[in-house]
């Protein structure tokens, strides 16, 4: 009895951190509208990257021993699991690289951008991963058909996310007069967005991978894949942790 | 070589067809032509030794998609009113999008996404494919590490003449004052002399990083699994991928000669780069595409060093060259990011007018070197720490001694890879950065020198009182410790900053590098082949012409090198075609071109000797350095699915010449006690 317990337990942690992450979004926002504090920014920052990271990425799962021998399932998964870490960091430094250049490039001035359809997109996004989440949890569970709903809602969020991005928040920048070619600020604004974006797209892909291959059957025993996706989707979204303050909510506007 | 020829003859046809099409003009030897006529004539040479199959199917995949890439794009153009065409046939943004098109096309033709694509269509693939016996499996996607390493080492070769090749052509114009024959009347390429001399020059420098990339992955996916007793890699359909993005990445920098060149140098700062002809994105391209394989390498070293060794091989057990493999993979995995991010923002640039580093438009052309230098300083340590971890490898087999203070030089291989994330403005100090990092910059730079004196000391300490033999490999090993200790004494004055205002992009810089790169890498790659070749093939290099290849190399490289730094110190700059006379180094100079043809010559009898060897050289199937490693333990060439027993460390190992000591047992040995 005690594994199905935690199994729920897993559920509701989910819930909770979700409500942490929540909570932190709304008074960070907060914070940036009414005050400038941009210590107290970078630390919301760290604490939802790090929870992120910690409890829907399962960063301590890299520390678990593997029994069996080197061509058993559980040892393989491992070693793939340590392959799509090193990968992340890898891919992080792009995105450090891009949060240098903003800085260098803009200081403490950010371009006009609408903070409250930031907020939004960020939301869609935060949200989509708690889905991930409980999708990832439920397959482990054995539960094939939450799993299959919970990655079809996080799907849907996603491409809500890239389609706000993209199609909805770019379009309204250019009106405003904020182009690629406008300044450092344009420059700056659409190629974080963009490469953000890309990923964004890539888990995209992945995600309608598992989903396919989950309904005709797949996962009962080696879940990793799925695992994979969710940490990748999960990555995406700590990379917009940071991307998202660092482009609305940051410094004062220049026009 | 008939293939080779006709179908180049075909491409240039075309070429010059649709050139002719397009600017109403003949012009024999502008540059569309000749990049078909290259295309055609690799992709024919492939298909003339082994048709239509792996590296032949990518590289007409490659064509095929880059012409639809680009085609795609002028489409859109069509469509959006703006222009059709350029003066190199397609319009830029064409070109970028149809070069992005091909590399990705040639991975597809060439197989290595087969696995890949059944996987995300659900269905299950075998562990290990079987390769076919003979020469074969080295033109197809095969997942064996032995196999890659090799198609990697032979890749780097390639790359290494072809970049010799410019450095001659380009030397021997310097020669002499004055421009003799890359003058402004010639015309090559829709580039004429002088700007020939700059994108040689240029692609000198970049082709040469990507063929070192190449090689010292060669040697780590060789050597790596086999020291660690690893049946592979960690994912080896993964170190496919890594080597097979390297070819269209080859196949792009290549093109970027013939698609009007750039003037750069291999650094491409912005403004310049954001200015320069088409050559410069096909560069750019070609560097990003090779920085995955570099990445993506790096990534399975690491997961395979964790994950996969032999039941007792503890940290302070792995082999040496393991270390230097992992210091360098965690430069390789992490900083190689950085220089796809500067490329991408200069091509971004140029596509769509953003304005990163145009003062202009509030741009910063500093950042670009400080996002840069960020991987290519380390970059130079990506380079030399596998070739360092091959001489301390080496050298106690060939002293019979212990390898002095082992911990020490593990742990400075790791030392040189974090203090060398903490230098890269050292470039920077005459750029116009910020005065107050200099000294910072400075102070970490010197601050290299300690973990590379940890194993100087090492080396001589190893050396001395043992019983040392000097086959071509140790001779090799040797010749890497003399040069890089030119390389590396040389390198703390250009650190000061006092002197490097003076040296800044002088050839006393050009000799300085050439000695640590020479050192660090060019030796050690060919002590490694020398060394490893025995168990690859089962038959060892002539060992005389190893000899002569030494003893020519190496006094012409030491007098070229010692020619750069003392006209470099007189004020000779680098990267120019011309020079005054009246400086008085022509005499120099042309001792300096008579040595660099000496080191080719030096690698000439290299290749023949390589490649005579493979099929005529002295059979060497037993433990033929009598070297302690467990790879020896076992008969040459290597079995394929590398050891039929498992092994287990049971001892240090390099106690050479200890009675009784043991470093790897076997364990059906281990039964018989």
């Amino acid at each position: 009895m005690t594994h199905t317990q935690d199994k729920k337990s897993m559920l509701s942690q989910g819930v909770f951190i979700f409500g942490y992450l929540a909570v932190l979004t709304v008074l960070e926002f907060f914070v940036a509208v009414t005050f400038e504090a941009i210590a107290l920014l970078i630390v919301v920052a760290l604490v939802k990257a790090a929870l992120v990271v910690y409890y829907y990425m399962h960063i301590y799962k890299l520390n678990a021993e593997h029994e069996g021998d080197h061509n058993s399932y559980e040892y393989k998964s491992g070693t793939n699991r340590i392959g799509l870490w090193l990968f992340l960091i890898s891919d992080s430094f792009v995105f450090g690289g891009l949060l240098v250049m903003r800085m260098n490039l803009l200081g403490l001035t950010r371009p006009n951008l609408n903070p409250t359809l930031g907020l939004a997109v960020t939301s869609i996004l935060l949200i989509s991963s708690f889905f991930m989440n409980r999708g990832e949890t439920m397959m482990s569970n054995g539960d094939r058909k939450g799993f299959l709903n919970n990655t079809l809602i996080t799907f849907l969020l996603g491409l809500g996310f890239l389609i706000g991005v993209v199609a909805v928040e770019w379009r309204l920048a250019a009106h405003e007069g904020l182009t690629p070619s406008s300044g450092a600020a344009g420059a700056a604004f659409y190629m974080m967005t963009g490469m953000h974006a890309f990923h964004v797209l890539t888990g995209l892909i992945f995600l309608a991978i598992v989903w396919f291959n989950g309904r005709r059957g797949l996962y009962d025993e080696k879940h990793y894949p799925v695992e994979a996706a969710a940490v990748y989707w999960h990555f995406v979204d700590v990379v917009w942790i940071f991307f998202y303050p660092a482009l609305y909510l940051i410094g004062t506007v220049i026009l | 070589m008939l293939f080779l020829l006709i179908a180049g003859v075909i491409g240039y046809g075309i070429g010059l067809g649709l050139d002719t099409l397009i600017m109403k003009s003949v012009r024999y030897s502008a540059p569309v032509p000749s990049a078909f006529a290259l295309l055609f004539a690799f992709t024919a040479f492939f298909f003339g030794i082994y048709g239509y199959r792996g590296i032949t199917r990518g590289l007409v995949y490659q064509i095929i998609g880059t012409l639809v890439g680009g085609l795609v794009v002028t489409g859109i153009r069509g469509l959006m009113g703006l222009s059709l065409f350029g003066g190199f046939f397609f319009t830029e943004p064409a070109w970028v999008f149809g070069g992005i098109a091909g590399a990705v096309s040639f991975l597809f033709g060439v197989g290595v996404m087969s696995d890949w694509v059944k996987w995300a269509r659900g269905m299950d693939t075998p562990e290990h494919h079987e390769d076919e016996p003979g020469w074969e499996k080295y033109f197809d996607v095969s997942l064996d590490h032995k196999v890659i390493g090799i198609q990697y080492t032979v890749t780097a070769l390639f790359l290494i003449s072809v970049g010799g090749l410019f450095a001659l052509i380009f030397r021997t114009e310097l020669a002499a004052s004055g421009l003799q024959f890359l003058n402004v009347g010639m015309s090559l390429f829709g580039q004429n002399g002088p700007q020939l001399y700059n994108t040689l020059m240029s692609l000198h420098g970049m082709i040469m990083i990507v063929s070192i990339l190449l090689g010292i992955s060669g040697i780590i996916n060789y050597a790596v699994p086999l020291l660690l007793g690893a049946q592979d890699m960690a994912f080896p359909r993964m170190n496919a991928f890594a080597y097979w993005v390297s070819v269209p990445a080859s196949v792009l920098l290549l093109m970027s000669l013939v698609l009007g060149g750039f003037d750069t140098g291999w650094t491409g700062y912005p403004p310049l780069s954001a200015k320069a002809p088409v050559g410069m994105q096909m560069f750019f391209l070609g560097v990003f595409v090779a920085g995955w394989s570099s990445i993506l390498g790096a990534l399975n070293v690491i997961a395979t060093v964790l994950r996969m060794r032999a039941k007792g091989m503890t940290a302070w057990r792995l082999p040496i060259f393991v270390w230097a493999a992992v210091a360098t993979s965690i430069i390789a995995l992490t900083a190689t990011q950085l220089i796809g991010l500067s490329f991408q923002l200069v091509m971004f640039q140029r596509l769509l007018g953003m304005g990163f580093f145009d003062p202009a438009k509030g741009g910063n052309p500093v950042l670009f070197q400080h996002l840069f230098w960020f991987y290519s300083h380390p970059a130079v340590y990506v380079f030399v720490l596998p070739g360092l971890g091959v001489i301390s490898e080496l050298l106690p087999v060939f002293a019979r001694k212990p390898l002095f203070g082992y911990r020490w030089v593990a742990m400075s291989s790791l030392g040189i890879a974090l203090v060398g994330f903490l230098v890269w403005a050292h470039h920077m100090f005459t750029s116009g950065m910020n005065e107050y990092l200099r000294v910072p910059f400075m102070y970490s730079t010197l601050l290299v020198a300690v973990p590379t004196g940890v194993k100087f000391f090492s080396w001589v300490a190893t050396l001395w009182k043992g019983k040392i033999e000097t086959p071509t490999p140790m001779l090799f090993v040797l010749g890497a410790v003399l040069v890089f200790l030119f390389g590396g004494l040389t390198g703390p004055p250009n650190a000061t900053v006092s002197v490097d205002l003076h040296l800044h992009d002088t050839y006393f810089i050009v000799g300085h590098f050439h000695d640590t790169i020479f050192g660090g890498f060019v030796f050690p790659f060919f002590a490694a082949i020398y060394y490893w070749y025995p168990k690859a093939t089962g038959r060892r290099m002539n060992e005389f012409w190893g000899k002569v290849h030494f003893w020519l190399m190496t006094p012409s490289f030491l007098i070229l090198t010692f020619g750069m730094m003392r006209i470099g110190l007189l004020g000779m700059r680098r990267r120019i075609a011309d020079y005054d006379p009246a400086l008085g180094f022509d005499f120099t100079h042309l001792i300096l071109t008579i040595c660099a043809f000496g080191i080719a010559t030096s690698v000439l009898i290299f290749f023949i000797n390589f490649f005579h060897s493979i099929k005529h050289g002295e059979k060497a199937e037993g433990n033929l350095w009598n070297s302690r490693s467990p790879e020896w333990q076992v008969p040459s060439p290597m079995p394929a699915h590398n050891y039929d027993v498992p092994f287990e460390v049971v001892g240090e190992p390099y106690d050479y010449g200890l009675p009784g000591s043991k470093y790897v047992e076997f364990v059906g040995e281990k039964s018989k006690h």
